[in-house]
């Protein structure tokens, strides 16, 4: 008997289904071919998936700057700066992040008035030359200073 | 993976009713379990209904236990919530002690499915001082001025205009005491 040929025949893969299906899934929500045909999703899913993986610093890179742009804007209403606030809350030693002092600028509105306050008063005491404040100081805030 | 999966939803957390909040509801209702009497895909079922069962039974005494023995079937288990998902988990060639750690996550879940939660924290109420509006800092005298006001109608100070500091500086260079010329 002849077994040259049945040995040599390879099986085909039987994981073709199982891959296709992981694919699949990924692609599910795509239009037209893209979702439903194996050698055109591929090349937009391994697109979509580079994406992914480098919006995930974008992302952090974003959230801060919406976070800065919030504050600045709250800040400003209040006659303040951002470099201000920030400057003059790193001198009195308050340590808290973008996150939550724009959490604090929109839902405790009248914590982060209190905070752009001290920042200020502090930075009447010691003021940072280029950094120019003319507006009277802020009234009901006792620094170390005066006591 | 893509945060615009079809099969992973996403959304913010949540508890049903608050649970937890006074007491602890289990939100498992009743969990089915599915064997075969001689099959051996369904020892670990077997073992753990002959050792575990009881006990499980009575740490959670909120949920009815049912048992299908089912010739010539795979093992499963159905778990059904009081919001009324049902989940349901293949146990074949499970082990003893792998279908008790499935079977206290059944017990330790809501029926609420299985997402990709956008933020890890959830309340009903963001803010205790008042949201903030476009009104929250205002003066509430604005309410009743008249415009044009002697106060409010004037320019906030904003420091010496640039007109002022070039009159300054062109102070600073005169000379105070000049020279007369001898004739």
């Amino acid at each position: 008997m002849l077994i040259t040929r049945v040995l040599c025949s390879r099986t085909p893969n039987a994981d073709g289904f199982w891959k296709r299906r992981r694919v699949f899934k990924l692609t599910a929500h795509y239009y037209g071919r893209k979702r439903n045909c194996y050698s055109i999703a591929i090349r937009y899913l391994h697109r979509a998936l580079v994406y992914v993986r480098k919006s995930r610093k974008l992302k952090k890179r974003d959230a801060v700057e919406l976070w800065q742009q919030r504050i600045s804007a709250g800040c400003r209403e209040l006659g303040s700066s951002y470099e201000a606030l920030v400057r003059g809350m790193a001198r009195c030693q308050i340590a808290l992040d973008r996150k939550t002092l724009a959490n604090l600028a929109i839902w405790e509105p009248r914590t982060f008035k209190s905070l752009t306050h001290i920042a200020a008063a502090k930075l009447q005491r010691e003021p940072i030359k280029g950094l120019n404040d003319f507006s009277p100081p802020p009234a009901g805030v006792i620094t170390r200073g005066m006591l | 993976m893509s945060n615009k999966h079809l099969f992973l939803p996403s959304g913010f957390i949540r508890t049903p009713l608050q649970n937890g909040l006074g007491r602890y509801i289990p939100q498992l209702q009743r969990i089915t379990l599915k064997f075969c009497k001689n099959h051996g895909g369904s020892r670990g079922v077997r073992d753990f209904i002959e050792t575990d069962l009881m006990e499980f039974a009575k740490t959670n005494p909120g949920t009815v236990v049912y048992l299908k023995p089912r010739r010539h079937r795979y093992p499963c288990m159905v778990a059904e919530y009081l919001n009324g998902e049902r989940e349901y988990l293949s146990c074949h060639e499970f082990s003893r002690a792998e279908i008790q750690k499935w079977l206290s996550y059944m017990c330790t879940r809501s029926g609420i499915p299985v997402m990709r939660f956008r933020k890890y924290q959830h309340t009903d109420y963001p803010s205790i001082q008042g949201v903030w509006n476009p009104f929250t800092h205002q003066a509430p005298e604005i309410n009743v001025a008249q415009f044009p006001h002697e106060i409010l109608s004037k320019p906030v100070n904003n420091g010496p205009t640039a007109t002022d500091q070039l009159i300054e500086i062109f102070k600073k260079t005169q000379i105070k005491d000049p020279v007369k010329p001898e004739h």
